[in-house]
C-alpha cells in the first residue's frame, strides 16, 4: 500500500528536529569562560533596577578575570540550574555564594575560600524571640542547598526544630512574616539586605560560623582553577576585595546597608511606581514567554499530529510507538522532563544544549504527547463506516485518512487544541527551573531585589491573564471561521 | 459464463467464536445474487469479505481468478472494480454531494476534475437527484442519502456491486426510490450481491437466492425454489417469520 506521503512527512520532521537539536558552534578562538550564577541572592548576585546583574560575586568574578587576563561571560541561570549546568559541563564554573562542602569538592574543583559566611536567625519584628532557646519545638524556614540549611540541620535535634525549605529567599522570609514559621536562617549579608529593603524581620542571633564560600570550577580545567585562586589571593592582598564587599554591604550597620541598597533599588515601592520601573523587565520576560509559547505550540502540534497519526495506522509497531510516546511524556512531570533534558542529555552525549532549545524540546514532548492523545482519540471518534466507505472505493489508507477522516477528526479536536495552547502558555512558567528568563523567572528576580512579592506576583498574574484572554479570543474567532 | 467471485471453504473466527463455518459461494457475470437469513447468520461478514473489508481465517476468495489475500495483490485495484453500498450510507459529511461522488475518481487519477464532475451530474440524474449536487449530505433525507451513496459507488465504473441491507435504515416511504435504482442496475446487467430483508424485491430481481444460517449456506436456488418450495426446515421457519411479520 502506498503511504509514502506519510513517511515523507515523518522523516522530514525528524530531520528538522535533529537539525534543530544539533550543537551550536562554540567559539574556540579566545579564552572566554562561561560562569553561571544565581539570580536571586542579593547582595551576592541580583538584578538591579536597570535589570543589570550586580553584586559581590559578579564584581569579584569580573575583577578576577581582569587581573588574571581572561574573559568571562557571566550567565545568570538561577542557583539550581547553574549547578546542574556545571554538572553537565555546559558551563565552566559557578559563583553563587556556594559553601565549600565535601560533596561539592568531590563533584567539582572548588576554589580557595573567598568569603566566610555567618548564618544569622531572624524573626518577625515584635515577636518574642531573643535566642535559639525561644525556638524550641517551633518551625524554621531556610533556602535549599545553602549554608544556612546545613547550619539549621546541625542544630535542629538540639532545639527540636521542624525545618521547612524553599527554593527562593523571598519565600523563606514570607513564611516567617505570615507566621507559618517562627524564624528563618540566612547568611548575614543576605538577611541584612532583605531587612534594609523593608522586610519586617529582626536578627536575633550573632553570626554563627558555618563555612566558607568558594567558586566551583568544572573538573578538568586546572588552568581556570589556578587563575581563580591566584586572582582571589591578589585581590584580597591589594584591598580591592574589601572595596567590593563594602560597595554592597556598607559598614555592616542597617543604616549604611540601606544607603547602599538605594543605589541598586527602585525608590518608589507603590504598585504603580514598581510597575513603571519594572515594566521593561517584565515585558522582556513576557516576550520570552510568548516566543517559547509560539515555538512550542508549533512544534508540539506537528509532533502531536504525527504521533497521533502513528497511533491510528493499522500496524502494531506504529501503534505501540505512539502509545509508548504518549505514556512516557504524558506521565513525566514537566519539571522533571525539563531537568532531565537540560542536564541529562549533555551528560550522555557530551554536547551542550542551550536552555531555550531544552525548553522547547521539553514542551514539544510533553504538550506533543497530550496533543497526540487527543488527535488519536479524535480520529478514533470518527465513525468507522467512513473509513470503510472510503476504502471500498479503492482509496488507499493514507488518502482516505487525509481526505475523509482527518477533516472530520480535526473539527472534533479544535476545542482540545485551544485548550492545549492555553496550557502550553501556562506551562512555560515551569521552565524557570532551567533558568529561562521568561515571565515567571523575571518576577522572581525582581522580587529577590525589592522583596515586594505580592505586588510583583499580581503584575505577573495580570500579564498572564491578559495574554490568555487574547489567546482565547483568537481561538474562538478561528473556531468560528472553521465551523462556518 | 464467467465466474466473477469465487469463495472456497471460507472460515472466519472472532477470537474463539466461529462466525463463518466453511462457505462456498460463486457469483457469475451479470448475475444478481441475494443473501437472506436470520440476524447474526453471517451475511454481512461474507459480503464484506468479497472486497476485503473483512479478512478470512482460512479458505480463499478469488475475484476474476485473483486471490485477494495473496501477498503482493493490490487490494485497492480490486476494490476499484467492486462498488459497495452500506446500510447507514456512510456519506462523507465534510464534502458536498458532488464531491462525495468525484472524490475517488479524482484522487485515484482515473478522471480529471471536469470529466468527474460531468460524470457525477449524469449519475445524479440517473438516481433522480440532479438538483442536490451542491447540497451537503446532512441536508438530505435517508432515501436521498442512499441514492447518493449508490451514485458514489458507481462513480468508479465498478463491474460488481455489493449492497448490505441498503433499505433497512430507511422510512418505508423511501424504500421504493432506492429499490427502483437497484432494479434499473440489475436490468442493465450489473453483477450484484445484495443482502436484504425485502423478500418481494428479492423474488423480483434475484437470479439466485442464498439462505444463510449460523455461518453456513443452508440452501440456495432460484427465487421460485427458495420462496415457493423451501426444503430446509430453518428456511421454512425463517420464511414463515418474515412473511407473516
Ligand atoms: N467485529 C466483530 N467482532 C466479533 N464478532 C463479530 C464482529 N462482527 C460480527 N460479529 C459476529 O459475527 C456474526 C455474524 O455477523 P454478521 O454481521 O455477519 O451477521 P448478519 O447475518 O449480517 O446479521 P444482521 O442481519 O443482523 O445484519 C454475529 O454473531 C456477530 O455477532
Ligand atoms: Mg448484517
Amino acid at each position: 500500500m502506498k503511504r509514502s506521503w506519510f513517511w515523507t512527512a515523518l522523516v522530514a520532521t525528524f530531520i528538522t528536529v535533529v537539525a534543530f537539536l544539533a550543537p551550536q558552534s562554540v567559539h574556540a578562538a579566545e579564552k572566554t569562560y562561561t560562569i553561571g550564577t544565581d539570580v536571586t541572592f542579593a547582595p551576592f548576585e541580583f538584578a538591579n533596577k536597570d535589570n543589570q546583574y550586580v553584586g559581590i560575586d559578579i564584581d569579584l568574578m569580573n575583577a578576577i578575570a581582569k587581573t588574571e587576563g581572561f574573559k568571562v561571560n557571566i550567565k545568570p541561570l538561577g542557583f539550581n540550574a547553574a549547578v546542574q549546568a556545571l554538572e553537565a559541563k555546559q558551563i565552566d564554573g559557578v559563583i553563587a555564594g556556594m559553601s565549600i562542602t565535601p560533596e561539592r569538592q568531590a563533584k567539582f574543583a572548588m576554589s580557595d575560600p573567598y568569603y566566610t559566611s555567618g548564618v544569622v536567625g531572624a524573626a518577625k519584628t515584635g515577636a518574642h524571640i531573643k535566642s535559639l532557646n525561644d525556638l524550641r519545638g517551633k518551625k524554621v524556614a531556610v533556602k535549599t542547598g545553602t549554608a544556612s540549611a546545613d547550619y539549621v540541620n546541625s542544630i535542629k535535634k538540639k532545639y527540636n526544630l521542624t525545618v521547612v525549605t524553599f527554593d527562593d529567599s523571598n519565600n523563606v522570609y514570607q513564611d516567617v512574616i505570615t507566621g507559618n514559621s517562627a524564624a528563618c536562617f540566612e547568611d548575614q549579608p543576605v538577611m541584612q539586605y532583605g531587612i534594609a529593603t523593608g522586610l519586617a524581620l529582626k536578627i536575633f542571633t550573632k553570626p554563627a560560623e558555618s563555612g566558607t564560600y568558594g567558586i566551583a570550577i568544572k573538573k578538568g580545567e586546572p588552568e581556570l582553577l589556578a587563575k581563580v585562586n591566584a586572582g582571589i589571593k591578589k585581590l584580597k592582598a591589594n584591598g580591592q576585595y574589601d572595596k567590593i564587599v563594602a560597595k554592597y554591604l556598607g559598614t555592616g550597620s542597617n543604616k549604611s546597608q540601606k544607603e547602599k541598597n538605594d543605589s541598586t533599588q527602585e525608590t518608589d515601592h507603590s504598585f504603580l511606581g514598581l510597575l513603571k520601573t519594572n515594566s521593561g523587565t517584565l515585558m522582556g520576560g513576557l516576550g520570552e514567554t510568548l516566543l517559547l509559547t509560539v515555538v512550542a505550540i508549533v512544534c508540539a502540534t506537528v509532533v502531536g499530529i504525527l504521533i497521533g497519526l502513528l497511533g491510528v495506522i493499522p500496524n502494531k509497531l506504529a501503534q505501540g510507538t505512539a502509545t509508548t510516546f504518549i505514556y512516557i511524556f504524558r506521565g513525566l512531570p514537566l519539571m522533571v522532563l525539563a531537568l532531565l533534558i537540560y542536564t541529562g542529555i549533555p551528560s550522555l552525549t557530551g554536547t551542550k544544549i542551550p536552555a531555550f532549545v531544552a525548553g522547547i524540546v521539553t514542551l514539544t514532548l510533553n504538550e506533543g504527547a497530550y496533543t497526540a492523545a487527543f488527535v488519536k482519540g479524535g480520529i478514533g471518534s470518527v465513525d468507522k463506516g467512513q473509513m470503510e466507505a472510503a476504502r471500498s472505493l479503492g482509496l488507499p489508507w493514507s488518502k482516505a485518512m487525509r481526505r475523509v477522516i482527518l477533516p472530520q477528526g480535526i473539527k472534533i479536536m479544535i476545542p482540545s487544541f485551544i485548550n492545549q495552547f492555553i496550557i502550553t502558555l501556562k506551562d512555560t512558567s515551569i521552565l524557570s527551573v532551567i533558568g529561562l528568563l521568561e515571565l515567571t523567572q523575571t518576577g522572581k528576580i525582581i522580587i529577590a531585589r525589592n522583596m515586594e512579592g505580592f505586588k510583583i506576583w499580581t503584575m505577573v498574574a495580570l500579564m498572564y491573564l491578559i495574554i490568555i484572554t487574547l489567546l482565547t479570543w483568537l481561538s474562538n474567532w478561528v473556531q468560528k471561521k472553521v465551523n462556518a | 459464463m464467467t465466474t466473477r467471485v469465487e469463495m472456497k471453504n471460507v472460515h472466519k473466527q472472532y477470537g474463539n467464536n466461529d462466525v463463518i463455518k466453511g462457505v462456498d459461494l460463486q457469483v457469475q457475470d451479470n448475475e444478481v445474487v441475494v443473501l437472506i437469513g436470520p440476524s447474526g447468520a453471517g451475511k454481512s461478514t461474507v459480503l464484506r469479505m468479497i472486497n476485503g473489508l473483512e479478512t478470512t481465517t482460512s479458505g480463499s476468495i478469488m475475484i476474476d481468478n485473483v486471490d485477494i489475500a495473496k501477498p503482493g495483490v493490490n487490494i485497492n485495484a480490486i476494490r476499484e472494480k467492486i462498488g459497495m453500498v452500506f446500510q447507514h450510507f456512510n456519506l462523507f459529511p465534510n464534502m458536498s454531494v458532488r464531491d462525495n461522488i468525484t472524490l475517488a475518481p479524482i484522487e485515484l487519477g482515473v478522471m480529471d476534475k471536469a470529466t468527474a464532475n460531468a460524470e457525477a451530474d449524469k449519475l445524479l440524474a440517473t438516481v433522480g437527484l440532479s438538483e442536490k449536487a451542491d447540497e451537503m449530505p446532512n441536508s438530505l433525507s435517508g432515501g436521498q442519502k442512499q441514492r447518493v451513496a449508490i451514485a458514489r459507488a458507481l462513480a468508479m465504473k465498478p463491474e460488481i456491486m455489493l449492497f448490505d441491507e441498503p433499505t433497512s435504515a430507511l422510512d418505508p416511504e423511501m424504500v421504493g426510490d432506492v429499490l427502483a435504482v437497484m432494479r434499473k442496475l440489475a436490468r442493465q446487467g450489473m453483477t450484484m450481491v445484495i443482502v436484504t430483508h425485502e423478500m418481494g424485491f428479492a423474488k423480483e430481481v434475484a437470479d439466485r437466492v442464498v439462505f444463510f444460517g449460523d455461518g453456513h449456506i443452508l440452501e440456495q436456488g432460484t427465487p421460485e425454489q427458495i420462496f415457493d418450495h423451501p426444503n430446509h426446515p430453518r428456511l421454512q421457519t425463517f420464511l414463515n417469520q418474515v412473511l407473516n411479520a
